[in-house]
């Protein structure tokens, strides 16, 4: 049950008069891991890419129903179809889970 | 996701004397007391490393080592070399790092480092004392690989522009300087080498430039390899959109270059002699040269490390990541090198806590213009194996073969995106 387990409590605080960075880890499990690596084209809390879809907050369901058809090739895709192929159903349902709450 | 064996015991444990963070974690990230972690190098890997060290672990003291005051990013460089860019706009800074996410920046060089002391000195003649040391120093380019050049040669007349920067100015201004129909000539390296693609996109981009500005010229690729990254997508997009322009010679059939002479602008390659108005040399690459000061390399110059942390193979709380590194698998990218570096942050976070880290999973995306309008890619997700890491099977791959000009032109598309989402990623 990694998304019980709370390892670090995060949230980045910095000296006074900084600004506050918006993205928080409240555990770092095996699926919080594996989620940074949607930041590099997706973005994060703190940063919305131009060109691809946001995917953080987005609804668990429909984020996991986007995953399985771009996986079987249901869903046209450039390149996520190639990545999805890269985990379990169960991996992307727990990825589609943290994304929509994180 | 497979379980993890972090547990709340071990955790609270594990945090001693920041447990109160979790009750109160405005705590100000400067009551350093989760240990120490100095990071060597502020590129991909390192500015990455240092980052999610404090994303994960808001009260290690964080301290990022590099020498430029500006990161100028490999990627996008040949983007410079074909006129659709300018080298401002590769040119990044790392002060949100320090701003926004309490990251001590110290800019010097390190020029050695004790494994068993702890710590690593800097030109300057200070030492900078660790619990865990990131290693991300990049590449070393071998001039002595390539007889007859030199720095001196790379620096006036056969640049290298494979660290972007001065040289990648050189490069482009030799481009233009050059004559309708002139002969450009471009020597990847064998493997393993930075940026596999890298060499192929660049032959793309000059000849976007040459088809716009100087079409009678040609492109002649001396390869030491008798394949490349992506060769399928590249070679049909050159069919298509650069007819009778690019002559690519695989190193069997004599493109292996011999040896070059700086002065008589000549390329010498096994099936013969090449005059060439402008000449790049992409040389053999080792790991960057504090990583083999460090004793952190082997024989053949990069650093293997265990594929489940990148932990040095060679050294104790220490990890060695992005080009530097023997990745398995992974090709030396920037996107790999960040992937890396968010493995390497929990890790060091969760030893500094003396609980088990999160599970591996890498990833690494490419992508490469073969006009402004035409992008390819390639993709794959990796997990750590026995041999070290490896793809997972049956995912990944690159872009199909046969496409409509819209999914090239949306690949375009997207290598804007990825390219402002990683430094946003990586800098801040
Ligand atoms: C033409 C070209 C195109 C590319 N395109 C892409 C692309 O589209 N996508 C992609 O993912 N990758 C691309 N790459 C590859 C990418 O640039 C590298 O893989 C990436 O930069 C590796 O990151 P790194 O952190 O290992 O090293 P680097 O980014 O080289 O960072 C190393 C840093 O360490 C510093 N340093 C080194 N030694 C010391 C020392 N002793 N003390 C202090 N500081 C030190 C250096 O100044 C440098 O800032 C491309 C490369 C080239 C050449």
């Amino acid at each position: 049950m990694p998304f019980r387990i709370h390892i670090l409590a995060v949230a980045l605080v910095l000296t006074a008069g900084s600004a506050v960075a918006q993205q928080r880890i409240a555990t770092l499990d095996d699926t919080a891991l594996a989620a940074q690596a949607c930041n590099v084209c997706h973005g994060s809390q703190s940063y919305l890419s131009p060109t691809m879809p946001p995917i953080r907050g987005v609804d668990a369901t429909t984020l996991y129903t986007a995953l399985i058809e771009l996986k079987t090739d249901k869903r046209p895709s450039t390149i996520m179809g190639r990545i999805s192929r890269g985990y379990s159903d169960e991996q992307l349902k727990a990825l589609a889970d943290y994304l929509s709450k994180n | 996701m497979t379980k993890t064996s972090f547990s709340r015991r071990n955790v609270l444990a594990g945090l001693g004397a920041t447990a109160g963070l979790l009750a109160a974690p405005h705590i100000a990230s400067a009551q350093a007391s989760a240990g120490r972690v100095v990071v060597i190098g502020g590129g991909f890997g390192g500015a990455t490393a240092a980052r999610y060290v404090k994303l994960f672990s808001p009260d290690t003291d964080v301290v990022l080592v590099e020498r430029d005051a500006t990161y100028i990013t490999c990627p996008f460089s040949n983007y410079v070399l074909a006129g659709i860019r300018d080298l401002n706009s590769i040119t990044h800074r790392r002060d949100p790092l320090r701003q926004r996410f309490g990251v001590r920046l110290v800019r010097g060089e390190a020029t050695a480092v004790d494994t068993n002391a702890r710590s690593v000195k800097l030109k300057d003649g200070a030492s900078l004392p660790y619990d865990r040391l990131v290693v991300a120093p990049g590449i070393e380019l071998n001039y002595a690989g390539v007889p007859g050049w030199s720095e001196q040669a790379a620096n006036t007349v056969m640049p290298h522009a494979w660290k972007a920067g001065p040289q990648t100015v050189l490069l482009r201004k030799q481009l233009e300087a050059m004559a309708d129909g002139g002969t450009v000539i471009i020597a990847p390296p064998a493997n393993p080498f930075r940026c596999p693609p890298g060499p192929y996109e660049r032959v793309s981009m000059i000849a976007w430039y040459l088809k716009n500005h100087k079409p009678k010229s040609k492109i002649l690729v001396l390869d030491a390899k008798d394949a490349f990254s992506k060769q399928g997508l590249f070679m049909a997009g050159w069919e298509s959109q650069y007819p009778g322009m690019i002559t690519w010679i695989a190193g069997k059939d004599g493109g292996k270059v011999e040896s070059v002479d700086p002065k008589g602008m000549t390329v010498t390659a096994g099936f013969g002699k090449e005059k060439g108005a402008v000449i790049n040399v992409i040389p053999p690459q080792t790991a960057g040269r504090i990583a083999l000061d460090a004793g952190l390399a082997e024989a053949n110059g990069w650093c293997a490390v265990d594929p489940a942390s990148f932990a040095s193979r060679k050294a104790q709380n220490v990890y060695v990541l992005g080009d530097a590194s023997i990745a398995g698998a992974m090709p030396k990218s920037g996107t790999a090198a960040n992937s890396q570096a968010k493995v390497v942050a929990a890790n060091i976070a969760a030893s500094l806590r003396g609980v088990t880290a999160p599970t591996a999973v890498y990833h690494n995306t490419c992508y490469s213009l073969v006009t402004p309008d035409y992008g390819i890619s390639v993709s794959d997700t990796y997990r750590p194996g026995p041999q070290g890491v490896a793809v997972v099977p049956n995912s990944g791959g690159v872009s199909p073969a046969r496409a409509e000009a819209a999914q090239r032109k949306a690949e375009a598309n997207y290598t804007m995106g990825w390219y402002a989402g990683i430094i946003a990623d990586t800098f801040g």
